[in-house]
Order: structure tokens, then C-alpha cells, then sequence
């Protein structure tokens, strides 16, 4: 069973997701009202997945992604959040959230991301898509020597972006289900590297993942 | 209520203050200069008595014109004060002897004469300075009568003091109107997004907890109205936070931000995908596009069918912005968009097709009976301000 943890700070907000989550069997180990709670419980309880809201007091959601991440690397990040802040969103996945659903999302959509997420897959919505894909663009202007897309990796996000699922997309490129997924994944890790050693490992892993 | 109104306008700039009272002291100093000039040469006057009485007038101007600027800095109080130092400059005629003036002697007002170049040009700017500094010039040149250096000297003086006082308090004008303006957009942006965040922590929030409860209540009974709430209050949650988040976004030279344009175009309940910096276009640019977008969303709703999705994504690189609509709705069959075309109807084939061409872009649709409809909208940068024309 996927062990979740929920940081919101509205209380209302905050316990009725708890409860919904633990109706439909996800095990919800602990809440947190702000994002330095958040970091403190987490490294507490070791959950497989934070629930993580974006403008919560304290420290911000990106900001509390970025120390959960680097205490617990099991640990995977999902944003939550009302805000479409750009700004705030793209924080978060480059401190290393790996997905992103907005609070209107049904109940049903939230469970599924959480055991992707749980699964080490990205849960990407057309928005955040658009976001990364407009970050990939002015990286490609401003920034040439960090990792950018392939053409291939373009392809993908933009068929997400324009609302295909990960099957649609696969049957668009004749591709399979699981490329589909290893595309879209790699197109957030490579905004994740923000060290030397990162971008070394990354590139040796390129290189054997070559023939694939 | 008049005494506020009286004391308002009876206010000087209160930038310029600073300049205002430069040219106070100026004038004070220059009076000195004036009575040295009177004690070392009345006995040698035609009319010394004349001359006392003439600065002893310059002394009360000093001080009644001193007043005024510091009070309302006004242009008229400049333009008297050129007037009467004009005259008092002419009364060396009466004043001195006839022959100290040909050889050169100074006129009864000395430097105090530049007072009133100066006043004009922080009052009404370089073309007041300039004004000022050729009225003078012409009053010294009709006293002495003769065109030599010094004249030429204290010409060129007045002229640079003229326009460089003026030049410097249309400046301090200019850039205190861009303060003000700017400080009104911040105090605009500061209201904007405090709304925005009000707006966040509690009717969104609300807005999404009636989604949610409503998705509940539906999903053990499906035909309960609380699907249909749902619904409506996550619309609204859309709409809402886009409301909030999609005041246009103006840049440099009349651009502005096709993303949060399309933000109020699009219908709630289609995804909007964009970068996250603003996509800046030319505003009539971005109001073909809008209307494009317009128009295509309405055609998907319309035609695909009531539960087709509609996506909408955004691209902006060096040489081209990229605009994609897609549905998924039954798609158009082939040659549909042809007949329509031929049996008159302009809609689609027509009016998107040359909006696009007219801002020199492309517009391809890729289209099939069940597979939804993919309109895919591309505006070179390069050719944008060709639209302008």
C-alpha cells in the first residue's frame, strides 16, 4: 500500500483529502500545515509520496520538494496545488517534484497519480507540459550547454500538452506505452540536473542507454 | 473647499523647488553685485539720483519676485520680472552718460539681468530659456548699440544658462511624471495581486472542496445533482483563477502577452498550456490571433460533439510563436471545409485561413471522421510588424 503524506494549510483542505484518500485505500501516514513541518514529518515517516500544496507558509512548496528530496530519495513529490503560478510550478519540478495535478482534478485522477508517482513515473498534465516545453525553448536561447530535448522528447510533450494520453501517444508514434513514459520522464529529470556530477552521471547513462 | 483649491494651485512644482530657490539666491547675490556696481560709479552718472532710485526698485522686485517663484513658480511672474528687467536694464541710457555707455561701461543691472532668462526657463523649459536669453540679449545689444566681444560674451552666456536650467527642469518634469506613473502601476500590480491571493485562499479553495464533495456524492449515486455541481464549481474554479491571473501582461513598445490573452478566450473548461515567460507580440497581432483562437474554439464546440475536450498549447521560440488547437471530437470529414467553402460559408476555410495569411503565417489542419480536429496556427516573429503597416 502507498504511504502518502498530505502538506496543505487549509485545515479543511488538508483533512478532507485525508480522508477521501484513506476511503479508496491509500495509507495517508501523516498531514503537515506548512512546508517546514512537512520536511521535519516526512523525515519522520519515510512516505512514499508527498502531497505537496505550492504556497504554504514557512517554506514553499518548492522549497520544502527540494529538502525532502534530498533527505529521503524514495521519496517522490506530487504538487497539488490551486496555483498556476508558472513560476512556482516550474520551482517545484526542478527541485524535483515529478508531477503536478491542480486541486480541481477528480478524485479518481489524484489516486492514479499517486500510484504513478508511487511507481517512479511522471504525472504530467498538458499545462506542465507547456511550462517545460517553454523552459526547454529559452534554455535552447539563453543557456545552450545544458541539457536540452530531442526532437523525439519535443514530440512527446508537445502530443501531451495537446491533451493525448501516454497510450494515444504511443499509437501516434508507433512507439511503446513504456517509451512514451521514459520520454517524458527524462524531459523532467534533465531539468532536475543542476550539479556537475548529475549531469556527468546523466551522460554516462545516455551513452549505455544509447542502443535502446 | 477653496482654500484647498487656492493653496493648490498657489503651490509650485515641488521638484522644481530646488531650481526655484538656486535662482532666489542667484538673484540675491547679483543685487550685491548691483549695489557694488551703484557705490563705485553713481558719482560718475548723469543722473546718480535716478540710478538710486532705479536699483532701490531692483531690491523690491528682488524680493517681491523671490516670493513669487518660491510660492507658485509661475511663467507670468517670469514674464513681468523679463519686462521690468528689460526695463530697468534700458534706464542705464537715462542713467549713465552717453559716453561711458559707447565705451563699454556696465549697464545699471549687471548679472541680475540673467534672473529672468533663468526664471522662464525653470517655469516653461528650454523654449522659455532660449526666449528669455534672446529677449535680454536684444535689450543689452539696443543699449550699447556696438556688436563686440562682450556683448557676444554675455550673449553666449545667457544662452547656454537659458537652455541648460531649461533642459535640466524639463528633465526633472519628465522623469517625476514617470515616477508617478510608475508608482500608480505598482500600487495597481500590489492591489491586483493581493486580490489574487484573497481570491486564492479562499474562493478557489471553497470552489474546489464543492467540486470534490460533488464528485463524491456522484459517485455513489450517478445520477445525483451533485455531479452536475461539481461540474459547475470546478468550471467556475477554472474560470475564476483565470480571471485572477490573466490581466494582460504589456510590454515594450505596444507588445503584449498573447498567453494571458488566450486566457480569456479560451472556454473554461479547455486546458491552456503556455511558457511560463510572457510571449510578447505586437497588440494587433495578438488580437488576430485571439480572434482565430476564438473562432476555432468555437467551431470545436460547436462540432465535436458536447463532452469533446478541447487543448490549447502555446510555443514561442527565436523565429516563430506556435499556437495548436485540438479536439477530441468527431473530427471532419474529408472535403467538408472545401463544400463549405463552396457553398459560401466563410466560417472556417475563410476567415481563419486569411487572418492567419494576413499576419504572414501559416495555418495547417490535420482532421478525420472520429479522431477529433487538430489546427496547428504559426506566426513567423520576423514578419510580425509587416501587420502593422
Amino acid at each position: 500500500m502507498v504511504r502518502v503524506m498530505v502538506v496543505d494549510d487549509h485545515p479543511i483542505w488538508r483533512e478532507g483529502v485525508a480522508r477521501d484518500l484513506a476511503e479508496r485505500g491509500v495509507d495517508v501516514v501523516a498531514t503537515a500545515p506548512d512546508g517546514a513541518a512537512a520536511v521535519r514529518i516526512a523525515r519522520a515517516v519515510r512516505p512514499d509520496v508527498v502531497l505537496m500544496d505550492l504556497q504554504l507558509p514557512e517554506l514553499s512548496g518548492a522549497e520544502a520538494t527540494a529538502q525532502v528530496r534530498a533527505a529521503l530519495p524514495d521519496t517522490q513529490v506530487l504538487v497539488l496545488s490551486a496555483s498556476t503560478e508558472h513560476g512556482d510550478v516550474l520551482g517545484a519540478v526542478r527541485a524535483g517534484a515529478t508531477g503536478y495535478l491542480t486541486k480541481s482534478a477528480a478524485m479518481e485522477e489524484l489516486v492514479d497519480a499517486i500510484g504513478r508517482t508511487a511507481a517512479g513515473q511522471a504525472v504530467f498534465s498538458p499545462g506542465l507540459a507547456g511550462l517545460v516545453l517553454g523552459e526547454y525553448r529559452r534554455r535552447e536561447a539563453e543557456a545552450p550547454d545544458e541539457p536540452q530535448l530531442t526532437p523525439r522528447e519535443t514530440e512527446v510533450l508537445r502530443l501531451v500538452a495537446k491533451g493525448l494520453t501516454a497510450r494515444a501517444i504511443a499509437a501516434r508514434l508507433t512507439l511503446s506505452h513504456r517509451t512514451v513514459e521514459n520520454h517524458v520522464q527524462n524531459s523532467l529529470r534533465k531539468l532536475q540536473l543542476t550539479n556537475r556530477v548529475e549531469l556527468t552521471r546523466y551522460a554516462i547513462e545516455r551513452g549505455l542507454d544509447a542502443d535502446d | 473647499m477653496t482654500t484647498a483649491d487656492v493653496s493648490l494651485r498657489a503651490r509650485a512644482h515641488p521638484h522644481l523647488v530646488p531650481l526655484w530657490r538656486g535662482l532666489v539666491v542667484y538673484r540675491a547675490v547679483a543685487l550685491v553685485a548691483v549695489v557694488v556696481n551703484l557705490v563705485r560709479f553713481h558719482d560718475q552718472w548723469a543722473r546718480p539720483s535716478l540710478g538710486i532710485a532705479v536699483v532701490a526698485a531692483m531690491a523690491v522686485w528682488t524680493v517681491v519676485s523671490s516670493t513669487r517663484y518660491l510660492r507658485t513658480g509661475d511663467p507670468v511672474t517670469a514674464c513681468l520680472d523679463l519686462v521690468l528687467t528689460a526695463l530697468a536694464t534700458a534706464s542705464t541710457l537715462l542713467v549713465d552718460t552717453p559716453q561711458r555707455v559707447a565705451d563699454g561701461g556696465p549697464v545699471i543691472t549687471t548679472v541680475w539681468s540673467a534672473g529672468p532668462v533663468l526664471a522662464l526657463a525653470i517655469a516653461l523649459g528650454w523654449r522659455g530659456g532660449l526666449a528669455g536669453a534672446l529677449v535680454t540679449v536684444t535689450v543689452l545689444f539696443g543699449v550699447r548699440r556696438v556688436v563686440d566681444t562682450d556683448l557676444l560674451f554675455d550673449a553666449q552666456l545667457l544662452l547656454v544658462a537659458g537652455l541648460a536650467v531649461g533642459l535640466a527642469a524639463d528633465t526633472m518634469r519628465r522623469s517625476v511624471e514617470k515616477l508617478r506613473a510608475a508608482t500608480a502601476l505598482e500600487a495597481a500590480t500590489a492591489e491586483r495581486e493581493r486580490l489574487a491571493r484573497d481570491i486564492h485562499d479562499g474562493v478557489l479553495q471553497v470552489l474546489s472542496l464543492i467540486k470534490r464533495r460533488g464528485d463524491e456524492l456522484a459517485r455513489t449515486d450517478r445520477d445525483a445533482p451533485g455531479l452536475e455541481l461539481a461540474r459547475l464549481a470546478g468550471e467556475q474554479e477554472v474560470a475564476l483563477r483565470r480571471l485572477i491571473t490573466s490581466t494582460p501582461v504589456a510590454g515594450p513598445d505596444g507588445t503584449v502577452d498573447l498567453s494571458s490573452r488566450l486566457a480569456g478566450v479560451v472556454p473554461a473548461h479547455a486546458s491552456l498550456a503556455v511558457p511560463a515567460e510572457p510571449v510578447l507580440l505586437p497588440a494587433a497581432v495578438v488580437d488576430e490571433l485571439a480572434a482565430v483562437v476564438r473562432e476555432a474554439a468555437h467551431n470545436a464546440a460547436a462540432h465535436a460533439g458536447e463532452d469533446a475536450g478541447l487543448w490549447v498549447l502555446v510555443e514561442d521560440d527565436a523565429a516563430r510563436v506556435t499556437v495548436s488547437l485540438r479536439d477530441d471530437g468527431v473530427g471532419i470529414p474529408e472535403g467538408r471545409l472545401e463544400q463549405a467553402a463552396a457553398e459560401g460559408h466563410l466560417g472556417v476555410a475563410g476567415s481563419m485561413r486569411g487572418r492567419v495569411q494576413g499576419l504572414g503565417g501559416t495555418i495547417d489542419l490535420h482532421t478525420a471522421p472520429g479522431e477529433g480536429t487538430e489546427w496547428e496556427i504559426m506566426v513567423p516573429r520576423s514578419l510580425r510588424s509587416r501587420h502593422r503597416q
